[in-house]
């Protein structure tokens, strides 16, 4: 029975992709439906599961044996997996209602949900994946959508180049995910995980490293991060589904997924900890300064991603997962309440143009308010049963100290721009122009974020109470490392609050350097992005132009002697020109000696 | 010396008078250089045919090739000239510009 209810999960979708009656209306409905009848069988098989803890996998279909690898279709259905279906079903299911709102004057508002459908099948499949080639076609499947949705609007140019730059990126990261699968077809023959985590390989830490790039390309760490800043050109509902929830989880599942061979492999457990720590502080400051509302939860993304990082660092992949899993929630529920004041307010993006939609938004401000909370930890709301636990685990471990105070920095840093936001967007006077239509009475725009947020509020609970825990908590610490995620969180909420009330009406002169930085997200798009090009332009200038044209054609022989003759003639020689009496001398001489021989 | 030699010989020498001679302009001197470089083809060619001496019929050929040359670069030279002044009066060579 779990089989065929999972493989149903799997295939309702699929027949509403098939049925491509694209100028019908009721697709999108037959598309929502079908998305909601998905969630609601998923439960089942995660029910059972919790109920029994008996995972499964299964492997149906012997696609092919290449020599002695054999390919075959098969499904691991274990608690990361069972997990996150559901999760991922509902959380498609409220962006899709979302869309009907949102996207509902798109002339193409089928192809975008075709799109978006595509996007969760893939999701499904390398979140369900047994083996690393079905789960590299989920992956590729997942990097493809997000290039055709970012550029969804591809009559602008900033889309296409962000649509790019995530396409280059996850390329990057393709690159080590290719090494590992090279790796482990050579050394260990196969691709199931079954017989990589049975076989436990001593020397593992190429194919781990090969798996840290993929993940930092597809998750956005330090290094590879540029994209999901420029991937905010895509519609909100597109954000808030890719870039908050599910692809951007992609990297963090994979590397969750592999953590058996972690386990033994300090080195890479080391680079992975300290990945994360830089990108969560660095993506912390960089959204300290932002203005667009959407970058600056596209920020927090990635520095919630780095902190899911430091926890797989410091060996705890469940607890990695269970913060994946509620920040699906609380990260969509504010991209989607960013979504309803940027079209409220008539497409209006940047937060010093927002203000005051405190009491003409109630809902959306709620929604903003609980995310935010949820997000920073606070104690009893989501974002508390995985955030205080990874800082708590953290602070108990044996790690490098220097990571674990620029986490606690980044988290302060959390707290402080989130406040920004309801400072800015929220509260104060409005600072937009007059005439507006601010309208949240539509039920596709509430009902989602309603959802959401009894999900924020209560998912974490659910979650924490029914997972079996896989590694003993730490219970007893000194009561100053317990309350150490509480006490930052707070420091950074009154910081920002007082920051933002003091100079509220003071107006920069000019920027100092470190609001700069910040604001131009560290300077490291703008170095890289010209470096590259610039770099290999000059060296094609360098050789075709200027060596084989200028140098050796023109300028080696010709005109190095003409100067040099020139030079020569004009310093040693003193004649005058004169040429008619040369020649008659010459004829003289000539017949003078003519005459004296003969 | 069979007469023809002379003939040509004679040709030659005028051709080199010319060359030496001349009053103005340089192009007549660059022509009179064609006579003698035409003067020198056909005797190197009448020897050669007539000594049968057969390994030396290419040189005529060689000649010709220098030759050519050789007027591409005089007229080139005439043509910087006649950039500078206008025409090519020799006259106007007395002006030593580097």
């Amino acid at each position: 029975t779990l089989t065929l209810t999972s493989l149903i999960i799997l295939t309702l979708p699929i027949i509403t992709t098939l049925l491509q009656n694209n100028k019908t209306n009721c697709f999108l409905y037959i598309t929502k439906t079908a998305v909601t009848y998905a969630f609601a069988i998923s439960l089942i098989p995660t029910l059972l599961f919790i109920q029994s803890n008996q995972e499964a996998y299964i492997s149906n279909w012997h696609w092919m044996t290449i020599h002695t690898l054999k390919l075959s279709m098969s499904f691991k259905l274990d608690f990361f997996s069972l997990t996150f279906m559901p999760i991922a079903l509902f959380i498609t299911w409220s962006i899709m209602e979302f869309s009907l709102w949102y996207m509902h004057s798109d002339p193409h508002i089928n192809r975008f949900f075709k799109y978006l459908l595509l996007f969760l099948i893939t999701m499904l499949i390398l979140v369900s994946a047994n083996n690393l080639l079905q789960l590299f076609m989920g992956w590729e499947g997942v990097g493809i959508m997000s290039f055709l949705l970012i550029s969804w609007w591809h009559g602008r140019t900033d889309a296409n180049t962000a649509a790019l730059q995530a396409m280059l990126y996850n390329r990057i990261g393709d690159m080590g995910f290719i090494m590992m699968m090279a790796w482990f077809t050579i050394h260990l023959n196969s691709w199931e995980f079954q017989q990589i985590f049975l076989t436990n390989p001593k020397n593992t830490t190429l194919p781990l490293l090969g798996l840290l790039l993929a993940s930092a390309g597809k998750s956005a760490q330090f290094g590879l991060h540029p994209w999901l800043p420029s991937a905010m050109e895509g519609p909100t509902p597109v954000s808030a589904l890719l870039h908050s929830s599910t692809m951007v989880m992609a990297g963090v599942f994979t590397l969750i997924r592999f953590y058996p061979l972690m386990e033994n492999n300090l080195t890479i457990q080391t680079s992975t900890l300290c990945l994360g720590a830089i990108t969560t502080l660095f993506t912390a400051i960089c959204a300290l300064t932002q203005n667009d509302i959407k970058k600056i939860i596209a920020l927090s993304t990635s520095s919630q991603l780095g902190l899911m990082m430091v926890t797989i660092g410091i060996n705890q992949p469940h607890l990695a997962f269970i913060h994946m899993c509620t920040h699906a929630f609380f990260k969509a529920m504010l991209f989607l309440s960013s979504g309803s004041i940027i079209h409220n307010l008539n497409n209006e993006q940047d937060i010093r143009k927002m203000g005051g939609l405190y009491k003409t938004m109630p809902i959306t401000s709620t929604a903003i308010i609980i995310g935010s909370l949820a997000l920073t930890g606070m104690p009893f709301l989501t974002g508390f049963y995985s955030k205080d636990p990874i800082i708590e685990t953290a602070n108990m471990s044996y790690i490098n100290t220097w990571a674990l105070l620029i986490t606690l920095i980044a988290m302060s840093m959390t707290a402080s721009y989130s406040t920004r936001i309801i400072f800015f967007a929220l509260l104060g006077q409005p600072r937009y122009p007059s005439l507006t239509q601010i309208n949240e009475n539509n039920p596709y725009l509430i009902n989602p974020i309603k959802r959401l947020i009894l999900g924020s509020i209560f998912m974490g609970f659910l979650i924490s109470m029914n997972t079996i825990p896989h590694t003993t908590p730490q219970m007893t610490m000194p009561p100053h490392l317990k309350f150490m995620a509480l006490a930052v969180t707070l420091l950074g909420f009154t910081v920002a609050t007082e920051l933002n009330n003091m100079t509220h009406n003071l107006m920069f002169k000019q920027p100092s350097r470190m609001h700069t930085f910040s604001t131009m997200l560290g300077y490291y798009p703008t170095i890289t992005h010209r470096i590259l090009p610039y770099l290999s332009l000059t060296m094609s200038q360098n050789l075709a132009t200027t060596i084989m044209d200028s140098i050796w054609l023109e300028k080696m022989i010709p005109k190095n002697l003409t100067t040099m003759q020139k030079t020569a003639a004009s310093l040693v020689s003193n004649q005058k020109g004169l040429m008619k009496p040369y020649f008659l001398s010459f004829l003289l001489s000539i017949t003078l000696g003519l005459l004296i021989a003969l | 010396m069979p007469y023809i030699y002379i003939n040509i010989i004679l040709a030659f020498v005028i051709s080199l008078i010319g060359t030496l001679i001349y009053r103005s302009h340089l192009i007549s001197s660059l022509l009179c250089l064609e006579g003698m470089i035409l003067s020198l083809f056909t005797l190197n060619a009448l020897l050669s045919l007539n000594i049968n001496f057969t390994l030396s019929t290419i040189v005529p050929l060689i000649l010709l090739v220098f030759a050519a040359c050789e007027a591409a670069v005089g007229l080139a030279l005439l043509i910087i000239i006649s950039n500078t002044y206008g025409l090519d009066y020799v006259q106007n060579l007395n002006l030593l510009q580097c």
